[in-house]
């Protein structure tokens, strides 16, 4: 009932906090975004012509309408048509989405899975060596570009100057064996660059609870490194790991990744959102925008609801 | 700690597996022997293309770029097309029966086209049974460009052209009204009645533009008609995502017309080597699917290309020539290993690049004071003469460009190769003659504005730019960049006449100077295609007069003369049309065009199989 009630406080608080990211989105978009009249138009347009397309795409309404007709839609779910292609943009969400989400999933959960792992180790023999030989990898694994490291797996992995295991584009998935074989590539491109960040985040965090009372109490005691690890130090470091893998979700999932998408010829959402940006199509970009903000509410939701799991004394109240 | 490690393993199997089974039933099943069933003779023959972008809508009203025109063209018919292999570029009847009969006074066009051309089943239609190609398709389709709904981007074809559209469009574009230029004299016959003669019209026929749609299609799709083509070509839509690929299949209604070889303009010395002779007497298509990638990374694209199993064709990227070649000039010759493993073919650019002066920016263009507008004259002339076209198609182009003067490119028959270069030579001497001339010093010149989308390479072209007026006394603050995030802000700009100095491309829509020669047309300033605002009336009224002119020896004098106008002008730095080489797989039988013969090739696309390596 405590969670039913904080549920419903949470969605409500969250109204003004999708209206903010709306509001200052939808002017940005407005006000600095690429203007399509032009790119919709004939060759040689009369003034006539160029008119109507002005008001076809709504720029000749006032903005308080045309936001208000944003949050309509965002209301209804009905983002309207794409203005480049003309396809539905729910149609187009709901085909590029769970191609995103599948593709980065893999690399999302094993980036945090081996960052937490090697993260506890590196804590655990904190100055040295190992410390040292993870940290180092760790910031080598930052300090290089992805597009650099997309292109070098590219090449090693899949390019016929390689080993020539993987395919170098594609997305014709029939069967997860399909899957395994499209996702692959991607998958290392993407845990090779979050390994760093991820592995430096969670040691820091690991660092500070391994220098707290209960564990060199549990350690006198005599607790076994990985009871002490898994039981003393990472359940009570959780709600920060909690903190950085949700508010990573809206992210993964709505804006998928551009350059992996882009590089691997996979049809996701990331693309699609970035053509729309570059391109001024509003429709998709309204959509992408306010999904990701009511994304954002849900999961400050969630959030603290699994604080509440992992640490009982958190009230949700 | 091992037993932790495999319990989150396990999760995350089953995660994966979660998602798995996700995939599989969220895409639809794309199965081209499924979707060919019945009509496959053995293991389907799939030839993947690849574009260097990608189309934004398939809908023909919007099939402004090559890369929509290359899908549009193969799952669309037009009533021409031009030869697969002739050169120069012919066109010849494609849904048409014949070349039109013209009436004397070049007004009325009568254009019978072919019985028993079916569009491809699709549910649009009732029972699901593509039904016949008729004359009132083509008149629908041309309506269509002129609902405002529709937001055509081809209606400039026959803007001011055709007797009654006007009017047709003035009451409410009502399609259940005639209108008077656009008739069909039979299920099978069209006929055209011009408002003055236009004979570029058969060319509007071969283009994207012009491709006949069915009413059904657009009554059942409404506007996601733009992404479900339904046509009579060639292919037909099994797939589509709009920004990484289309995916057609052979459409199996497809006229059977054998391929007449030295119809289309076969020459042995030329296209033996691509195996071209094995098509002969075939019925297009020759594939049974035809994949496009749309790739814009190059690193990608080549990577994918060089796989035996991914992408057949590329355009070879700026940065991949030189690792190619073995030889650039007097002919372009690949390595021996490339050789070996691949065709090769190259395009001269069917257009050019060029950098305008904005004429209606009283500090580089017109102004109404006479000395001024002279002194500005001679300031433009003094810039051109110190741009380096040489370094840069060396530095940009891979050296291989050819540079011209003037705006009539090699590609099209009224291109002059006797006409003087010096335009288009560095001369820095002259450069200083012609500033020194105009009383133009450092301290009086006005700032050169240098507009352009924030990319690396127009920023790279900005700065060799300002480095060759430097050369000729301007002051490096005195030339500046002013970037836009996007082409669409960029094209805003130059459309609303706020850009100086413009660097643009352009691609002509058919082999006429005609194409490039209204980039000049005064009536045609911003926001038309004549970006630099160029007005002389003299231009104008040639421009005029041979609009309604067939082509001819006079009609090229005059073209010609309107050329060097512009040179004289100094309206523009011209120009280069690029050469582009490219490149497909030994097992792919093609004469590859990415030109003005462009879509049109892919259905004599062709895949060796086994017996015939």
């Amino acid at each position: 009932m405590e969670t039913l009630q904080y549920t419903l406080r949470k969605l409500v608080t969250g109204i003004p906090l999708i209206l903010g990211v709306t509001l200052i989105s939808f002017t940005l978009m407005v006000h600095f975004g690429p203007d399509k009249t032009y790119d919709l138009l004939g060759k040689n347009p009369t003034q006539e012509q160029i008119t109507e397309v002005r008001h076809q795409l709504g720029y000749d309404k006032s903005f308080v309408v045309r936001y208000t007709q944003y949050l309509k839609e965002l209301a209804t779910m009905n983002f309207g048509y794409s203005d480049s292609s003309g396809e539905k943009v729910s149609s187009i969400l709901i085909r590029t989405m769970p191609v995103s989400l599948a593709l980065i999933l893999p690399g999302f959960v094993l980036g945090n899975l081996f960052g937490v792992i090697l993260a506890l180790i590196a804590a655990y023999h904190r100055g040295h060596w190992i410390d040292k030989i993870i940290m180092g990898v760790s910031v080598m694994g930052m300090s290089v570009s992805f597009l650099i490291v997309i292109i070098a797996f590219q090449v090693i992995f899949s390019s016929s100057q390689g080993l020539d295991l993987f395919p170098v584009r594609g997305w014709d998935v029939y069967s997860f064996t399909d899957y395994i074989h499209y996702v692959t590539v991607p998958t290392l491109a993407s845990i090779f660059v979050s390994l760093g960040y991820n592995t430096r985040f969670y040691r820091a965090v690991i660092v500070e609870e391994m220098g707290r009372d209960h564990v060199r109490t549990a350690k006198a005691f005599g607790a076994h490194p990985i009871e002490l690890l898994f039981k003393s130090v990472l359940k009570n470091s959780l709600i920060p790991i909690i903190t950085r893998i949700m508010f990573s979700i809206p992210l993964v999932v709505i804006s998928g990744s551009l350059l992996l998408e882009s590089y691997f010829g996979i049809p996701g959402v990331g693309k699609v959102t970035y053509d729309a940006i570059l391109s001024g199509d509003q429709p998709i970009l309204k959509a992408v925008v306010g999904l990701t903000a009511i994304m954002f509410v849900f999961t400050l939701i969630i959030n603290d609801i699994l604080y509440k799991v992992v640490d009982p004394r958190i009230s949700l109240k | 700690m091992v037993n932790v490690l495999l319990q989150n393993l396990k999760w995350l199997n089953v995660l994966l597996l979660a998602v798995s089974a996700s995939l599989v039933g969220c895409n639809a099943a794309i199965d081209i022997d499924k979707a060919l069933e019945g009509h496959l003779k053995g293991p389907a023959k799939i030839y993947r293309h690849s574009l260097a972008g990608a189309p934004s809508s398939l809908d023909p009203v919007n099939a402004a770029t090559v890369y929509a025109n290359n899908i549009v063209v193969n799952i669309y018919d037009t009533l021409y097309r031009y030869k697969y292999l002739a050169r120069p570029y012919e066109i010849v009847p494609n849904l048409a029966v014949a070349m039109p009969e013209v009436s004397d006074d070049g007004l009325i066009y009568t254009i019978k086209i072919k019985k028993g051309v079916f569009y491809a089943d699709d549910p649009a239609f009732p029972s699901g049974k593509g039904r016949e190609v008729i004359a009132e398709d083509l008149i629908y389709s041309i309506k269509r460009h002129f609902d405002v709904t529709n937001r055509s981007q081809g209606s400039w074809l026959w803007d001011g052209k055709i007797v009654g559209i006007k009017e047709w469009k003035d009451v409410g574009s009502h399609y259940s009204q005639t209108i008077e230029g656009l008739k069909a004299l039979d299920s099978h016959t069209i006929q055209i009645t011009l408002l003055a003669p236009y004979p570029q019209l058969i060319h509007t026929f071969a283009q994207g533009f012009s491709a006949i749609v069915p009413h059904e299609a657009i009554d059942h799709y409404g506007r996601e008609f733009s992404v479900h083509p339904v046509g009579s070509g060639p292919f037909k839509m099994l797939r589509y995502e709009s920004s990484n690929y289309a995916l057609m299949i052979r459409n199996i209604k497809y006229r059977q017309e054998p391929i007449d070889l030295e119809f289309e303009g076969y020459d042995p010395k030329l296209h033996k080597q691509y195996g071209i002779d094995k098509i002969s007497g075939k019925s297009p298509p020759l594939v049974d699917a035809l994949k496009i990638d749309f790739i814009k990374e190059t690193a990608s694209r080549w990577a994918s290309f060089n796989k035996a199993n991914e992408i057949n064709f590329t355009g070879v990227p700026v940065e991949q020539v030189d690792q190619i070649l073995s030889q650039k000039r007097p002919k372009i010759i690949l390595t021996p290993e490339m050789d070996e493993k691949y065709h090769m073919s190259h395009n001269i650019e069917a257009g050019f690049v060029h950098t305008d002066f904005n004429m209606r920016d009283p500090l580089i263009g017109y102004n109404d004071d006479p000395v001024r507008d002279k002194r500005n004259k001679l300031l433009r002339c003094a810039i051109r003469s110190a741009f380096n076209w040489q370094e840069r198609n060396d530095v940009f182009y891979s050296g291989i460009g050819i540079i011209y003067p003037g705006i009539i490119p090699p590609v099209v028959p009224e291109f002059d190769p006797q006409l003087s270069n010096s335009s288009t030579l560095r001369n820095v001497d002259e450069a200083k003659r012609l500033m020194l001339e105009g009383g133009w010093t450092s301290d009086n010149v006005p700032t050169l504005v240098y507009g352009g989308v924030a990319s690396v390479g127009t920023r790279q072209m900005y700065e060799q730019f300002r480095g060759w007026m430097k050369d000729i006394g301007f002051p490096e603050e005195k030339v500046s960049f002013d970037s836009y995030a996007s082409f669409g802000d960029f094209n805003k700009s130059v459309k609303e006449a706020k850009i100086m100095i413009i660097g643009m491309g352009w691609g002509l829509d058919y082999p006429d100077a005609q194409n490039t020669l209204q980039l000049f047309y005064g009536p045609y300033g911003s926001p038309g295609s004549n970006n630099s605002n160029y007005n002389n009336l003299e231009y104008n009224r040639l421009y005029e007069q041979t609009s309604v002119m067939q082509p001819s020896s006079e009609r090229t004098t005059l073209y010609r003369e309107m050329n060097n106008m512009v040179i004289d002008e100094c309206v523009s730095m011209t120009g280069i049309s690029r050469d582009r080489i490219l490149l497909w797989h030994k097992n792919v039988v093609s004469y590859a065009d990415i030109q003005i013969v462009g879509g049109f090739h892919l259905k004599f696309v062709d895949m060796l199989d086994e017996e015939d390596k």
